[in-house]
């Protein structure tokens, strides 16, 4: 034997310095960074993330079984819960592979537009890493190179001004470069909507009302053509994906293999069970979480021109109407196991019998796409940038693209600036219920003690103003990083 | 025939065996000595060629022959015995040879196969168990067929810490496939200068185990077998169905929560179902063995086979395994040959892996839930409402058949030539192959209104480990008058491969479990390992005048998982050793030492066990998404983690100071090691932030460890007339200490008790190594002023949810908040002091051994109890929770409150529990029945014993048992994790062992 017996070349997997090549390696990067975004236990998009994203909202309660989520819904979560710590690794481990795509695309044989393309598409798909990390945690470690050695490794936060200015710059140089649409086998990449979209937002939530009302008018003319779905309810099943109301959206499927938690392997599934996880237990649901009374009420205080509820309320909730029916049964044979008075309908695949849908052996996983961002809340984000920019006249065109979708009257004209705002933070509530902006929008509006104590959420009694507002730093990031710090109040 | 058997004192013995026999008239007939240490036979047939065997346990056996009876004459013998207790002169096996133990520098411990005859284990590593000190064995849980851990002087490094297994000269993943019939002796190499010869994997010591051999003489045969019980030890006190129901509407009430509806009327729910009586049964235990052994001068064999069978005590659960081994040498002329050929066949019938351990959820289980619903798909019933998911664990160890089959090949063969009187070359091939097959079949069923599989669903999976090994030594051994050389110059080549594939299907129609049956998405994967090892190895040992060795030994090794830079490592080590007892000045002394030895030792190690590739950063593939119109998956691909180019062999230096002495005619013997090894560049994949975007910590070389010890063993042999007695004892006293970390010396957490939850082990530079840290308690708020009143510095409320039964933490920072800061040291997972005894003696006929062991001074964090006792979870909870606080019982539990707004559950010292205990381990009581009795029906001995396995311990550990076998992380040491436990079972079985 030879001294070349000691030289074992790894034979499952290509190795980092012989990758990057050709156009094939760059477009496998770009797709195990969109992987993330849905990725099983962690993804803000995955099941878990849905459920963290919306559990601290006045219009959500989860129940107490899996105990961290609980934790964070009720505000007694503390920095060393797991789920929190899994979100915000996932948001790093997108940056970071979107920051080898930047790093790399060099390396690779490709024309200069297609290069630019793609590295417009990593910044897009880094800022919203970001855009994830800042309004959850605050302050984060601006990471946006690739450590060379171990003692990079540590990294202190940058303030949230600095994170929000490299949010601008991502997004702004990803709407420049990418393409207002992709068709085919394409469909459901980052589009140049979805970047100034998220820039819009990105400048409402940091209050730039003057930007993000530019930003987001774009929006509204060619060469998008984005408009609202007529039946609000298409936005939320897997019949009308990628529709001409959706600006991004992740790509959920019952494709690829039969398990959620096969990991980096063929066998995983690329759908979630996010829809399983809502469904009440009559219909092969976990139950996990349910709609406070006070979402219902909200939706109950106007009724549309036909004088019939909101098309909304419909489409988000099951209550007991006459006539209500839930996974084709009536809403009576259902028990209401968590004292409140509704269950969602919005995200569930309501209309077949139950919760095993999916093809594989796994069979609850489900095929429908999370609606990151829609046009309407583009329309409402704009009303509100224009509200608050003191342009309240110019907000009512936008409004009301909303409100006569969901066939109610136009709204009366000549309001006043905090008029107009209750109109928009009552319109906003019934939207996007579900959707994970709830506890954002009260937070940037300043409500969320006001909001929380008068709802009927259970664990309201907890909330801390400020403490609450972000989540801690998870603790092993603590343990880890020689140079984090705690947040303020934790 | 006329006789007297004395020892060398010229006493009489009594009970001594003596047997006649004729080889030509293929007579024979056996007596025993009278009290005066008579025997005699009388009516012996006239002839020649009679022999005289005499035996007696203690004695050398001794055989007279050639005897010649005349008709009508008489025939007087006198025999002196010769007691066998110099345990000096045992032969003691060390890497590429064998030593005298009065000749070792090295510290080594050996115990001999058949002082483990006299234990009722199936497993080798298990006897093992207190038997020699430094050697710590731990039980991975009572599953049949599990495994064990090893450590061998305390955890020198933070990676893998399990030795270097060695059988028959092969190196192997493990031992508990062996037969423990099969073993000659265990021989443990614990110091550097007696493990450096095995160089780059020594660092956690080397256990070298040899398999018996044939003897010249007589066709021998030995017959074992034994049948068992076993029986869990203890169970968990959890509540029945109205107690329950009642815990809980009490937290339910105190949240101000909707009362569960399977609660709603405790009086009427009774008892309940008892889950753990419904898993756990009474599980019997049989094996069997045979061997086979003789020889001629040139040629010796020893072939063995055996069978043990072994259901589990919770339902479902077994191990099987079929053993056949071979063993044979032939010398003629220069040429030395010889084999080892072992073939184990390994079944195993698991604990299902999906849906969490069974055991842990029968203490989880509500009582108020049903074990059968005839009506449900699958037949079992199961849990409803807003509970927390825990499976009806009868129905997943029904539903869930998870089974794993292993056939492993040991050869070794080997040729060695004489090339002079005193120089020989040996060639030696070794090669292991391991192959095994897991299945897991998970059929349809609807179990409550939780858990549905709608179709069945098959993964099978195969894989295959093979080890290829080329060893060419030259050995040269010579005495000159006074001066005794042995030089050992080696080369050795070693490759190691792996593969694995898995298929699974689902959709299969009832009844039919072949991939070819299903009809639903099919899946496979499958994957690669290699590895190899290049080393060049030398060993002087010269001794002088039988006072003065010296061993100086030698290894240079070459391994695959280092970068081109970091291949290789130099493993040198030095070692004196010093008979005093043979100097003229020791003569006083020589009344009461038989033997004196000082033994001083250095030397470096390596450890390299990591996983292969570490140190080339890779390219993940099936990232994948769906994209696109149709939503197809788009395949993904991208370097997801890091890794250190750089890493390099760890190392360790060891210093040993040890004596080995007998005493009092070699009654008493002792050996007592003094020891301190520093590990350096301990390897080990240390967590970095998640803020760098790994989604695994890389392998580096993360720092050092120091761990020093006291271990000694002792064994003194007597008798009182017929009475004759062993008693042994083994004692270790190991510490540990870090002292550097990797990148900024940043600590190390882990032990995290529950699937959620802070850590509970900190293991920091200065400190010893998974150090538990926790948040201290300090009593219960009795009322709201207590809450109130316990205030930060600045006047904050420190627990501002608290509320009268909450329980007060201690905010030892002084911040004013209870968080992580707020975490002191309260104790180590590592014992102050391990020990075992072993006591063996027999009288006339009888036996019998006792093995007691046990450790002092560790903690065990029971997190277990963290769940049962926290009534924050719609499961089932400890007994301990009647007693729960309320405003009329001020209590030391806190009170019912099912939102815990105070986290009363959270991580804290409320939990950690001292982890001593002591074990009766084992007791046999052994019945030899007399040569006379059974020479009819030509049986040389018989022995019957019954015997009993952890017939009890003592203990104030509340969990299942102390000895809590956790495998996995070093971490997470210490920490009584019931989501992958199995208790152990206490076992009482009998047997009997006979020879022909």
């Amino acid at each position: 034997c030879s001294k070349d017996t000691l030289d074992k070349v790894n034979p499952n997997v290509l190795t980092s310095d012989t990758y990057w090549k050709n156009e094939t390696d760059v477009l496998q990067a770009m797709a195990a960074t969109y992987y993330l975004l849905p990725a099983y236990n962690s993804g803000y998009w995955s099941t878990r993330g849905v459920e963290v994203t919306n559990a601290r909202g006045d219009d959500f309660f989860i129940r107490n079984d899996v105990t961290d989520l609980y934790k964070i819904s009720t505000f007694i979560n503390t920095a060393d819960n797991a789920i929190v710590t899994n979100i915000f690794n996932n948001q790093y481990q997108g940056i970071f592979k979107a920051n080898q795509v930047l790093a790399n695309i060099d390396r690779a044989a490709l024309t200069d537009d297609k290069k630019k393309v793609y590295l417009a598409e990593a910044k897009f798909l880094r800022g919203l890493f970001f855009f994830n990390l800042v309004i959850n945690f605050g302050d984060v470690p601006l990471r946006i190179s690739i450590p060379s050695s171990s003692s990079d490794y540590n990294l202190a936060k940058s303030p949230e001004a600095d994170v929000w200015a490299q949010i601008y710059k991502d997004f702004t140089e990803a709407a420049a470069d990418l393409p207002v649409a992709w068709s085919g086998e394409w469909l459901g990449r980052a589009t140049k909507g979805a970047a100034l979209g998220y820039l819009g937002k990105a400048y409402l939530y940091s209050k730039d009302y003057a930007n993000a009302a530019t930003t987001l008018h774009q929006l509204t003319a060619s060469p998008f053509a984005y408009a609202l779905r007529k039946n609000y309810e298409d936005n939320f099943t897997d019949a009308f994906e990628n529709n001409e109301e959706s600006l991004f959206e992740v790509q959920i499927q019952d494709a690829g293999g039969p398990y959620f938690w096969a990991g980096n392997s063929s066998q995983l599934a690329l759908g979630t069970f996010t829809a399983q996880e809502f469904a009440p237990s009559e219909v092969a649901g976990w139950f996990e979480a349910a709609p406070t009374d006070k979402l219902l009420h909200e939706f109950e205080k106007e009724k549309t021109q036909s004088g019939d509820y909101d098309p909304r309320m419909y489409a988000t909730l099951v209550w007991d109407y006459p006539g209500a029916t839930y996974y084709n049964k009536p809403f009576k044979s259902f028990a209401l196991w968590s004292g409140f008075h509704s269950m969602f309908r919005k995200y569930q695949n309501w209309k077949k019998d139950n919760e095993l849908t999916g093809s594989n052996g796994s069979s609850f996983v489900t095929s429908i796409n999370e609606r990151v961002l829609r046009y309407a809340d583009v329309l409402l984000m704009l009303a509100e940038a224009l509200t608050m920019d003191g342009k309240v006249g110019e907000a009512y065109p936008y409004l009301n693209q909303v409100r006569n979708r969901a066939n109610l009257a136009p709204f009366p004209a000549g309001t006043d600036k905090d008029k107009m705002m209750a109109e928009i933070r009552h319109q906003r509530m019934i939207e996007f219920a579900r959707e994970g902006t709830r506890f954002y929008d009260l937070k940037r509006w300043g409500l969320l003690q006001q909001e929380l104590t008068n709802s009927d959420k259970v664990g309201r009694e907890f909330f801390i103003p400020k403490k609450y507002d972000y989540f801690p730093v998870p603790q092993a990031e603590i343990n880890t990083n020689h140079l984090a710090e705690q947040n303020p109040n934790w | 025939v006329k006789g007297i058997v004395r020892n060398e004192k010229n006493e009489n013995i009594a009970g001594v065996s003596v047997t006649v026999t004729n080889a030509k008239t293929q007579f024979n007939a056996g007596v025993q000595t009278d009290s005066s240490g008579v025997f005699s036979f009388s009516n012996l047939p006239p002839g020649n060629g009679y022999s005289f065997t005499i035996s007696s346990v203690g004695y050398e056996s001794q055989t007279l022959s050639g005897y010649q009876l005349k008709p009508g004459a008489t025939l007087s013998v006198i025999v002196k015995l010769k007691e066998v207790t110099a345990a000096l002169n045992d032969v003691v096996v060390v890497g590429y040879g064998t030593s005298r133990r009065k000749d070792l520098t090295g510290a080594v411990a050996s115990v001999k196969g058949k002082d483990l005859v006299t234990q009722g284990v199936n497993s080798v590593e298990k006897s093992l168990q207190g038997r020699l000190p430094g050697v710590a064995v731990e039980s991975a849980g009572g599953d049949p067929g599990s495994g064990t851990r090893i450590l061998i002087r305390g955890v020198g490094t933070l990676g893998n810490a399990t030795p270097l297994y060695i059988v028959d000269g092969i190196p192997v993943a493990s031992i508990s496939n062996l037969l423990p019939g099969d073993i000659e002796s265990i021989d443990v190499l614990k110091d550097a200068s007696a493990a450096a010869i095995y160089g780059s994997r020594a660092a956690n010591g080397v256990v070298l185990i040899s398999t018996k051999t044939g003897k010249t003489g007589k066709t021998q045969i030995n017959f074992a077998g034994n049948y068992g019980l076993q029986k869990i030890a203890r169970t968990l006190d959890v509540l029945d169905a109205q107690q329950w129901a009642e815990v809980s509407n009490q937290a339910h009430d105190a949240a101000g929560l909707p009362r569960l509806d399977i609660a709603k009327n405790p009086e009427q729910l009774g008892k309940g179902t008892d889950w753990q009586k419904e898993i756990f049964r009474t599980a019997p235990v049989q094996s069997y063995e045979m061997n086979i052994s003789g020889g001629s001068d040139q040629t010796k064999y020893s072939i063995s086979g055996g069978y043990l069978d072994q259901q589990g005590i919770v339902k479902v659960t077994g191990y099987s395994r079929y053993n056949l081994r071979i063993r044979s040498e032939t010398t003629k002329g220069k040429f030395k040959i010889g084999e080892t050929v072992l073939l184990s066949k390994e079944n195993w019938n698991r604990i299902p892996s999906s849906g969490g351990n069974p055991v842990g959820g029968a203490a989880k289980s509500i009582p108020v839930f049903e074990v059968y619903d005839p009506t449900a798909l699958g037949g079992f019933s199961g849990a409803y409402g807003p509970v927390v998911n825990i499976i009806n664990p009868v129905a997943q160890l029904n539903l869930i058949k998870t089974k794993n089959e292993t056939n492993s090949v040991l050869l070794n063969l080997y040729a060695e030539y004489g090339i002079t009187k005193d120089l020989k070359y040996k060639f030696n091939v070794g090669h292991t192959l391991a192959s095994g097959t897991g299945y897991n079949y998970t059929q349809r069923y609807q179990v409550g209104a939780l858990f549905s599989n709608p179709t069945n669903v098959l993964n099978e999976s195969q894989d295959q480990s093979k080890m290829l090994l080329l060893e060419n030594t030259l050995n040269y051994d010579k005495t000159f008058g006074r001066h005794k050389l042995q030089v050992l110059v080696g080369y050795t080549m070693q490759k190691n491969s792996y593969r694995f594939w898995s298929e699974s299907n689902n959709n299969l129609p009832d009844g039919l479990d072949v991939q070819d049956a299903g009809s639903g998405t099919a899946s496979v994967g499958g994957n690669r390992i290699e590895s190899a090892l290049l080393s060049q190895l030398g060993r002087i040992v010269y001794g002088y005048d039988n006072r003065f060795l010296f061993t100086g030994s030698f290894r240079r090794d070459g391994s695959s998982r280092f970068g081109k830079n970091n291949r290789y490592g130099n493993f040198p080590s030095l070692a004196a050793g010093w008979n005093l007892s043979e100097e003229k000045f020791f003569t006083p002394l020589s009344k009461v030492f038989d033997a004196f030895k000082l033994r001083v030792s250095y030397g470096e190690l390596g450890n390299q066990e990591i996983a292969d590739y570490a140190y080339i950063p890779t390219i993940a593939s099936n990232a994948n998404y769906a994209i696109g119109t149709d939503q197809h998956k788009w395949f993904g691909a991208i370097q997801q983690a890091f890794a250190d180019p750089n890493i390099k062999w760890e190392n360790t230096k060891t210093v040993d100071i040890g004596i080995d002495a007998a005493l009092f005619n070699n009654k008493l013997n002792i050996t007592a090691d003094y020891f301190k090894k520093k590990s350096t560049d301990v390897l080990l994949n240390v967590p970095i932030p998640g803020s760098v975007g790994s989604v695994s910590n890389p392998v580096t070389n993360a720092g050092s460890i120091e761990n020093h010890g006291v271990e000694v063993g002792a064994s003194y042999t007597d008798r009182i007339n017929k009475f004759k007695y062993t008693i042994g004892a083994t004692a270790s006293v190991i510490r540990n200490k870090v002292l550097s970390l990797g990148e900024g010396n940043q600590p190390i957490y882990g032990g995290q008790p529950t699937q959620n939850g802070a850590s509970t082990t900190v293991t920091g530079v200065g400190g010893p190594v998974t150090a538990f840290k926790l948040i201290q308690t300090n009593g219960i708020f009795n009322s709201q002023e207590e809450v109130d009143n316990y205030l930060g510095k600045n006047g904050q409320k420190i627990q501002p949810n608290a509320a009268p039964g909450d329980i007060r933490f201690v905010d030892a920072n002084g911040d004013g908040k209870i968080d992580d800061n707020d975490r002191v040291y309260c104790g180590s997972p590592f014992p102050k002091l391990e020990y075992g005894v072993n006591f063996a003696a027999s009288w006339n006929n009888f036996d019998a051994a006792v093995v007691v062991q046990g450790m002092y001074g560790n903690s065990i964090y029971n997190a277990f109890r963290q769940e049962l006792e926290s009534m924050s979870y719609e499961f089932n909870y400890s007994t301990a929770t009647l007693n729960a606080w309320t405003s009329n019982n001020h209590s030391n539990i806190p009170r019912a409150i099912i939102s815990d707004p105070n986290v009363n559950d959270r991580t804290s010292a409320r939990f950690l529990e001292s982890g001593a205990y002591v074990r009766l381990k084992s007791l046999q009581l052994g019945y030899n029945f007399s040569p006379a009795l059974l020479q009819r029906a030509h049986i040389s001995s018989l022995r019957a014993y019954i015997s009993c396995d952890n017939l009890f311990t003592i203990t104030s550990y509340k969990g299942y048992n102390p000895d809590i076998g956790r495998t996995g992380s070093i971490f997470d040491r210490g920490v009584d994790f019931v989501f992958v436990s199995y208790p152990l079972p206490r076992v009482v079985s009998f047997g009997i062992q006979m020879s022909f």
